[in-house]
């Protein structure tokens, strides 16, 4: 096409998706119908994993839980069955395990079918500085937060891609956004799991595939219990979240194909901030905000599940 | 402290912290010297390394160099002995007998960064060998050139490794020591493509993000410290042309306002940047631009811009450039 109506095209579309942007702010968007869908999540034995579980649960879809802890996934069952969940399986499974991944994969695609709605959300964090973190820690990190994205998208994603149908999400970090003191390792494999997954929203959207969405969520800090100990400097600004806050938001935005999910909402500014300003002076802002002493109490769970 | 006190504080702090960054465009600052210092480069057998070392060696600092492959490793030693050569002839003609009499070294070392006890094992020949390292320059980088569904695993793993978890073993192996001293420089080259996406290069993305964000977080922890002898840069730089990425295109009319940098220019900027202690540096400046335009543009919005430049597919001509080359039976992995 015409380079000059092209630059019309872009600009004018760059308004409409702005505006779009800002209407979607004020008033609810319409919800999509996930009757019939199959749901699989990751970590779905305790904390928001277990309570995506629960919203979907009061809905039409069949779920597929996976997890190492087979108690915690007995009791999401339980929980769930309790609030309408009539199609519910669960697999142990550690997806940190490449080889583990694609067998459970196989035997899911067997006895329930091809997984419509995708969701990443296995974390482990080790919470210890850098030089004192045990290399296998570090590595362990890793493998569930990022690449067990990466084995989970190939088992799953080419049925999606075929029917041009699916949902891919994401349960990062706020510290995928931004780094933290105390968090290296934890950092790089959120980062890591946002940049892999916009890369893949991208390529399905190069190659024509609209029909398989991409939710990409980075929540601040929510009390599940895995950064226990942990405080916020400015609880109004930047509340450490309640995990069923976050599971609400997380499905209305699955609801709602909402790409990225950022909460709380003053999270947006923040990151428009911290790629503006100059870099100095997004220390003096994380300074401000106790982004370096987030993790100097940090506890987390008492039970080690690695 | 009174919310509202503090953020006053914060407030004249960033009044205050415009009028430094505004005084630096006027006043150049002044480079620091490394004359006498080891720099360590890994990567360093070929492209950005290679012109790395080479900037190194022209200012004087003895050099350790890391790459898997010997050959490229020992070209880029060469280059470095002739630059020290011209160096020292040069001080000869100018008769400067006062002159620092410490005569710069070049070190090989055949590691391969993505092996955790291999990068371990060669710190440990190069404490023995050459001493403490002032630079650490990470900068070995590979890309497995297949869209994620014909990605072989091993070469998702492999550029995560390389790209990514190198850099957790590389720091581990010499902070330890720069810490202790208080000085040291951490360099970390990742990509723009560690700032924002495209298709095609999923692990690549995801392990360029993954060395940001490591960096963003070690830095904290060494500001937490209180460690302020220890610098740490970031080097973000658009599609260099040194072949990594060949075959890579944006859209023609396009092509003028982000023209793949050439990696001298890029090499350039990216020392100035390390020697005057700057954070981080994007190549171009254009790419400033983009982070931010990312993070207050709804996602639609930002795939119609990537649409239109081109950027959305730009990197499908140098996977088809790779799969035929598989097909030649040329091996495409490693920079």
């Amino acid at each position: 096409m015409n380079f000059l109506l092209e630059t019309l095209q872009l600009i004018v579309l760059s308004i409409y998706y702005n505006v779009e942007a800002i209407i979607k702010f004020c008033i609810p968007s319409k919800k999509k119908n996930v009757t019939g869908e199959i749901v699989l999540i990751t970590g779905a034995g305790s904390g928001i994993g277990r309570l995506i579980a629960l919203e979907f649960a009061r809905m039409d879809v069949a779920l597929v839980l996976w997890d190492i802890s087979e108690e915690g996934m007995k009791e999401t069952t339980r929980l769930s069955k309790e609030r309408g969940a009539s199609r519910i399986h669960y697999y142990l499974c550690d997806c940190s395990d490449k080889t583990e991944v694609y067998r459970v994969a196989e035997q899911v695609k067997r006895e329930v079918g091809d997984i419509s709605i995708l969701i990443n959300n296995a974390g482990i964090v080790t919470g210890k500085k850098f030089m004192d973190a045990p290399d296998h820690l570090i590595e362990k990190t890793i493998e569930v937060n990022t690449m067990s994205h990466f084995w989970t998208n190939k088992a799953f994603l080419p049925a999606m891609v075929k029917n041009n149908h699916g949902h891919l999400v994401t349960i990062s970090s706020s510290a995928g956004l931004i780094g933290v003191n105390g968090l290296a390792d934890y950092c790089a494999s959120k980062f890591a799991a946002i940049g892999f997954a916009e890369s893949v929203a991208l390529e399905l959207i190069a190659t024509g595939k609209d029909g398989v969405k991409t939710t990409i969520v980075c929540p601040y800090f929510i009390n599940t219990g895995m950064f226990d100990g942990c405080s916020t400097k400015w609880p109004t600004l930047l509340p450490i979240l309640d995990p069923n806050y976050v599971a609400k938001k997380v499905v209305e935005a699955i609801l709602t194909d909402q790409t990225y999910l950022m909460l709380p909402k003053s999270m947006y500014l923040l990151m428009a901030l911290k790629s503006f300003l100059p870099h100095k002076q997004s220390v003096i802002l994380g300074m401000y905000l106790g982004a370096f002493n987030f993790m100097d109490t940090f506890q987390g769970r008492q039970k080690k599940r690695i | 402290m009174n919310i509202a006190v503090e953020f006053a504080v914060v407030m004249f702090k960033v009044v205050w912290s415009f009028v430094l960054a505004g005084t630096k465009w006027i006043v150049r600052t002044r480079e620091k010297s490394v004359v006498g210092q080891v720099c360590l480069i890994t990567g360093a057998g070929s492209g950005l390394g290679r012109l790395f070392a080479k900037e190194f060696a022209r200012r004087g600092a003895s050099l350790v160099l890391w790459d898997i492959n010997r050959q490229g490793n020992e070209e880029t030693a060469d280059m470095v002995r002739d630059i020290y050569r011209e160096i020292t002839s040069k001080r000869e003609i100018i008769g400067g007998i006062q002159d620092v009499p410490f005569q710069p070294q070049v070190y090989t070392f055949v590691c391969d960064v993505s092996k955790r006890e291999n990068v371990y094992c060669t710190a440990e020949k190069v404490r023995a060998e050459v001493g403490n390292i002032d630079f650490l320059i990470n900068n070995a980088g590979v890309v497995s050139g297949h869209h994620l569904l014909e990605c072989p695993d091993e070469l998702i793993e492999r550029t995560m490794k390389v790209n990514c978890h190198a850099h957790f073993w590389t720091t581990k192996a010499f902070l330890p020591k720069m810490l202790e001293q208080n000085h040291g420089h951490i360099v970390t080259i990742a990509s723009s493509l560690g700032l924002f996406t495209t298709a095609g290069v999923e692990d690549y993305c995801a392990s360029k993000f993954g060395a940001i964000g490591f960096h963003e977080s070690l830095s904290h922890e060494l500001r937490a410290s209180e460690k302020d002898g220890i610098k740490m840069t970031l080097v973000c730089p658009f599609l260099v042309d040194t072949g990594m990425f060949k075959g890579c295109k944006i859209r023609k009319e396009m092509a003028p306002f982000f023209p793949p940098l050439k990696p001298e220019d890029c090499v350039t900027q990216a020392m100035r940047a390390i020697l005057t202690d700057q954070q981080m540096v994007c190549t171009p400046r254009a790419m400033y631009a983009v982070t931010f335009m990312k993070t207050i543009l709804p996602f639609d919005a930002i795939v119609c811009m990537y649409r239109f430049i081109g950027a959305d597919k730009c990197m499908y001509p140098f996977l088809d450039h790779c799969k035929e080359s598989m097909n030649n039976n040329e091996t495409k992995i490693g920079s």
